[in-house]
Formats: structure tokens, C-alpha cells, sequence
């Protein structure tokens, strides 16, 4: 408002009136952008067509190499990435150890399976409700300490987490083979899981993309609206001055153990679903290497937006089951050999991909589209 | 009426005494400041009086109730603000979201369980925030990033914060410190503009003497952690021991 140019007396009336009318313009666009109809409809169209461009579209689908199962796998492990998000983008807690929730609600859902019911829906409530409560004690002790101290404090509850269920609950984890009894039965009792969507499998695939997909449009509402509620504008709070929310009058504790909660929640649909998409548990699931994993997903999307940590589960995992799959890199266009056994180096070619987004677009890739973005629509303004 | 209340108020950290059995006493609309040498414990009275920090002994009462055990947002609800030394602001969103989460607080209480409500849904919050924003003259700049406001302005949005929290009782430390003579007599006429127009009762913690003696109707003096004289701004002025322990002997 104060940058603008001071106008003359005389054309102070008709100028004013340039000048709303213009600014109006892009505030209605953005405003539409930002509106949850659009955010969830937008989501809607690009997990629909993902898996279509991902593995079977012409050209591009060449390019990228992708198959339908791992568009289904980056869905998961977006939702995972988007839920932590929400703790260390949003609120600012940095917790590393939110493989507690993916892996003991994956466990969780896997033994529901079993022993309760093997309905989908079901199975992903149980493995969900387990996280919630798991995040609901645990957060009760690790916030009692802020920084470095609440990292450690989780790092330390998922480690035992690990540790139970590779030995003192062997009996009923399978131990370090994982659980390998999960029984997923068909959806609404009459949609199985693997089979194809009649019709429509040239897009959409399997109906457990389906179903994986529509828990995803599900997560990126239900974050959405929490973002917009008064606990969203509170979370930042905290984030940007815990002292000063306090003395505003906010009970800080409790904002914090929801915040947790709900990102462990999330965390809960990601492992449950990772049961269902795998049909197996993993113990690497509980490892410590599982929170590491989710920590860079995120730094690497973008920690300041709602779908950037989504975007850098989908690098990740790109570069860990495509790039790794990458025999031998040669010159393009020949037959040129440059580097034999070159998807064995995928952690290292991860590490650079890392350290190039972090050095070049400190707010990752979603904060580098943004950036391209607006410098298109500063384009746009400067022509007109 | 007796707003806040302190009997015996005292906190030392390890062997160090910085506050010694204070006994406070703010009637309603009043305007009290403290003041006294650095080290007088001047801060650490706010801050006990905030509960930020636990007292060692003493007792703290607020409208007649003790507030003693209570955690600082509990203090803030029963109508405790404070501003702080340093601008303490939300320092990446804007200017109106930042008086909004005060406003939000006082508005909703210390905790709600409305994470699935949008907060399209809360007119009453913008409404109240934007009150304030235009009683501090930062309406205008309410899209501004806060940390990009100048200091002058960061401290008017401390300010804005502290009083969208709805106080009946408001603390100030140091309000204009670090701030220029024009800014700082600005900030002198915005504290006496918004005292009247809120029926404020203020707690003044200040350096700078042409302050103290504009807002405050009664001047406490602090010195090694005890109250060595209370009165009106003329009598502590003339009083021998306030000279000597803090203005040095200078005759003001």
C-alpha cells in the first residue's frame, strides 16, 4: 500500500479506480486457488491422472519409466510426508521419530488384519486410531522439552519401538522376517483389491489405487482444512514465537499435542495403507531410517507448503526405484558406456540430487514452481 | 478496587536476590512505573508477575484471586498482558494475522478443539483484530510482512498484540527502548490514547525519565531487588535515597 505512487490532486479520483480494479484481478484468481474447492479438485484430477502419466501415457510415461505400482507407493509416502510436515513446516517441532507411527500403525493394521477384519477400511481405522494413540502418550512426554531435546526424545521412543518388535514381541511381530500374515480382503466386500478398474484401468489401474488415492485426496482435505482452521494460524504461531503465543494466552502445550497427534495420525494412514500396498510389514518400518526418510522427503519437497513434501516423496522414491534400476548410464544417443553398475549408486545420486535442491531452492521444489510462477505472471504483469 | 497484588514477592536465583519482598499494590486505572538502576529487578518482577518465571516466596493476586499456580496463558486470560523488551512479534506472517492470534485467544479462550471449522467461520476475530490494528495506526500496512515493518512499527505491533488479548491489566517493558525521540514520543501519546479509550490499568517498566514522569500517576522504585520508595512522580523526584541510588545525585 505505501509503495504505491503518490497521485496528482487532480487525477487522484480516476487513478484510484485504475488501480483497485487491476490489483482486484489476481486477488480474485488467487483467491479461487486457495479456495478448498479447488484445492481438493485439483488434487482430485492429478491423483487421477498421475498413475496414467506416470506408467502408461505415450512418451512421457517412456521418459519417466514409472509403473503402477509405485505411483500407489509415492501416494502412501506422500501422505506420511505431508502429516510430518504438518509438525515440522507448520508448527516447527522437528520430530525424529515418526517411524513410530508409520511402523506401528503398519504392525497395528497388519495384525487387525488378521485377528479382526480384513476390510480395507477397517484395517486403515485400526492402523490409524493405534497411531493417534501412540502419538497421544508419546507426544505427552517428548513435549516436555523443545529443539534438540524433543528430536532425541522421539528419535529414542521409535528405537524402542524397533527394538520391541524385533525381539520382546517377536511372538506376535514375526520378529526381523516382519509380519508376513496380513490378510487384506475386498473392498466394500466386492471390490478385490488387485484387480483392475473395469473400464477404466488404462487410468487408473488397479482398485487399490483407487482406493490408495482417494484416502490421498482424503489426507490433503483434511490437512487443508486444518491448516485453515484457527489451530492452522496457531500452529504458525508457535512456529514463529512460542514465548509470544503463550502470552497471547494460547495454551502452547496442548496446541503442540494436537499438532502432533494429528501429524501422527497421518502418519498412521500412510503405514496403514503401506500394510495393504505391500500386504507385509517390514521391521524397517519401525527403523530409525524410516523417520530419516520422511525428514528429507519433506526438507526436499519444501517444508513451508501442503503438497511440496507430497512432490518430494514422489523424487525419492523415483530416484530410489527407477534411478536404482538404471543398468548402465551411457552417452545419450550411443552406445557409449560411461558408468557400469550405475544403479547401485542411488543413495549417492539421492545425496547430490539433495544437496542441489537445498543449495539452489532452499524452499525445495515446491518453493522453486512457485517461484517460476509468479516470475510468469511477473512476465505477464509487465507486458500489460 | 485492588487489581494486582503482590505480598512478599520474592525470587533469587542460586545466592542472587533480585527481587527482595516486594509489596505491590495497582488500583484500577491506575498508571504505575517501575523504576530503578539496571540489575534493580525490574524485569524479573514482571516476569514473575506474567509467571514466567516461579517465585520463591510471596504471593501474587490478580481481582482478589490468587494467581500464584496459575501457567502464563491462564494469567493472560484472566486479563494480564505484556509487552517485552525486545519486539515480540510473529515475525513471518502479516500484520494482521499477527493482532488475529491475539484476538483469537481472546476471543475463543486458551484451547478450542475446532480444528475442522474454517476460520471463514470467525468474523468476530477479524473483526476485533482489525479494531486494534486501526487503534495502533498499522491498519494500512495489515498485508505488510511484520518482520519487514521498521522498529517503531514492530514495537506498535507488540503493542497491538498485547492489547488484542483484551487486558484489564497490561505490563510494559521498556516500551520505547531503542527507539528514536520522535518514535518514542509517538509510542508516549499511543499508550495515553489507548489507556483512555480501553480504561486500561498500566504497569510501566521504563529507562527513559520524560516517559515515566508523562504516563505514570505513581512511581515505584526499585533498588536491589526492594522497593526503597513509592509515591507520586514529584515526591520520589525529591526523595534522597531514590537520588542516591538512582539518579546518582544528579538533581533532575
Amino acid at each position: 500500500m505505501s509503495d504505491e505512487p503518490t497521485e496528482t490532486a487532480d487525477a487522484a479520483e480516476d487513478g484510484g479506480a485504475v488501480v483497485e480494479r487491476t490489483r482486484r484481478r489476481f486477488p480474485s484468481w488467487s483467491r479461487a486457488v486457495e479456495s478448498e474447492w479447488f484445492v481438493v479438485g485439483a488434487t482430485t484430477v492429478a491423483v487421477a491422472l498421475f498413475p496414467w502419466l506416470f506408467a502408461r501415457a505415450p512418451v512421457v510415461s517412456d521418459l519417466l519409466n514409472g509403473y503402477q505400482d509405485l505411483a500407489s507407493l509415492i501416494l502412501i509416502w506422500g501422505i506420511f510426508a505431508m502429516g510430518f510436515n504438518l509438525l515440522l513446516g507448520y508448527t516447527g517441532l522437528l520430530s525424529f521419530g515418526h517411524a513410530a507411527f508409520w511402523g506401528g500403525a503398519a504392525y497395528a493394521a497388519g495384525l487387525f488384519s488378521t485377528q479382526v477384519s480384513s476390510s480395507p477400511l477397517l484395517i486403515v481405522a485400526a492402523g490409524t486410531v493405534f497411531a493417534a494413540l501412540l502419538a497421544w502418550v508419546l507426544g505427552f512426554v517428548a513435549l516436555r522439552r523443545g529443539g534438540i531435546y524433543f528430536a532425541i526424545l522421539t528419535l529414542a521412543f521409535g528405537q524402542m519401538m524397533y527394538y520391541m518388535a524385533l525381539s520382546p514381541l517377536s511372538g506376535i511381530t514375526n520378529g526381523e522376517n516382519g509380519y508376513t500374515d496380513v490378510e487384506v480382503g475386498q473392498l466394500f466386500g466386492s471390490f478385490h483389491l488387485r484387480y483392475p478398474v473395469p473400464g477404466l484401468d488404462w487410468l487408473l489401474g488397479t482398485w487399490q489405487y483407487v482406493f490408495v488415492g482417494a484416502i490421498t485426496v482424503l489426507c490433503v482435505a483434511l490437512a487443508y482444512r486444518v491448516l485453515n482452521s484457527p489451530y492452522g494460524m496457531v500452529f504458525r504461531a508457535i512456529r514463529e514465537n512460542e514465548q509470544r503465543a503463550e502470552f497471547v494466552g494460547l495454551n502452547v502445550w496442548r496446541y503442540k499435542l494436537m499438532a502432533f497427534i494429528i501429524s501422527g495420525s497421518l502418519a498412521g494412514v500412510a503405514g496403514s495403507l503401506f500394510t495393504i500396498h505391500g500386504s507385509y510389514v517390514p521391521l524397517e518400518s519401525l527403523y530409525w531410517t524410516t523417520s530419516g526418510e520422511v525428514v528429507i522427503m519433506a526438507v526436499l519437497g519444501g517444508v513451508g507448503s501442503l503438497f511440496g513434501p507430497i512432490l518430494g516423496a514422489g523424487l525419492y522414491l523415483y530416484v530410489e526405484n527407477i534411478t536404482s534400476g538404471i543398468r548402465e548410464l551411457t552417452v545419450p544417443l550411443t552406445d557409449v558406456v560411461l558408468l557400469d553398475g550405475f544403479g547401485a549408486y542411488w543413495h549417492l545420486i539421492l545425496g547430490l540430487v539433495f544437496v542441489a535442491v537445498i543449495v539452489l531452492f532452499p524452499r525445495g521444489i515446491w518453493g522453486l514452481f512457485r517461484d517460476v510462477a509468479a516470475g510468469i505472471r511477473r512476465l505477464g504483469g509487465g507486458r500489460r | 478496587m485492588v487489581l494486582l497484588e503482590t505480598r512478599g514477592l520474592t525470587k533469587s536465583f542460586g545466592g542472587l536476590v533480585a527481587v527482595d519482598g516486594v509489596d505491590l499494590a495497582i488500583e484500577e486505572g491506575e498508571s504505575i512505573s517501575v523504576i530503578g538502576p539496571n540489575g534493580a529487578g525490574k524485569s524479573t518482577l514482571i516476569n514473575l508477575v506474567t509467571r514466567m518465571l516461579d517465585p520463591t516466596a510471596g504471593e501474587i493476586e490478580f481481582k482478589g484471586e490468587s494467581i500464584t499456580g496459575y501457567e502464563p496463558h491462564e494469567v493472560v486470560q484472566k486479563g494480564v498482558s505484556r509487552s517485552f523488551q525486545t519486539a515480540s512479534i510473529f515475525p513471518e506472517l502479516s500484520v494482521e494475522e499477527n493482532a488475529q492470534i491475539a484476538s483469537l485467544a481472546a476471543e475463543h479462550g486458551s484451547f478450542r478443539l475446532n480444528f475442522l471449522r474454517h476460520r471463514d467461520n470467525y468474523g468476530e476475530v477479524e473483526a476485533s483484530a482489525r479494531e486494534i490494528l486501526d487503534a495502533v495506526d498499522l491498519l494500512g500496512q495489515r498485508n505488510v510482512t511484520a518482520e519487514d515493518l521498521p522498529y517503531g512499527d514492530k514495537r506498535r505491533l507488540e503493542l497491538a498484540i498485547a492489547l488484542a488479548s483484551e487486558p484489564d491489566l497490561l505490563l510494559m517493558d521498556e516500551p520505547t527502548a531503542g527507539m528514536s525521540p520522535e518514535e518514542t514520543a509517538a509510542t508516549v501519546r499511543l499508550i495515553e490514547r489507548v489507556k483512555e479509550e480501553l480504561g486500561l490499568t498500566i504497569l510501566l517498566v521504563e529507562h527513559d525519565m520524560e516517559v515515566v514522569f508523562n504516563v505514570a500517576d505513581r512511581i515505584v522504585v526499585l533498588h536491589r531487588g526492594a522497593v526503597i520508595a513509592e509515591g507520586a512522580p514529584e515526591e520520589v523526584q525529591g526523595d534522597p535515597e531514590v537520588q542516591e541510588a538512582y539518579l546518582g545525585g544528579v538533581e533532575a
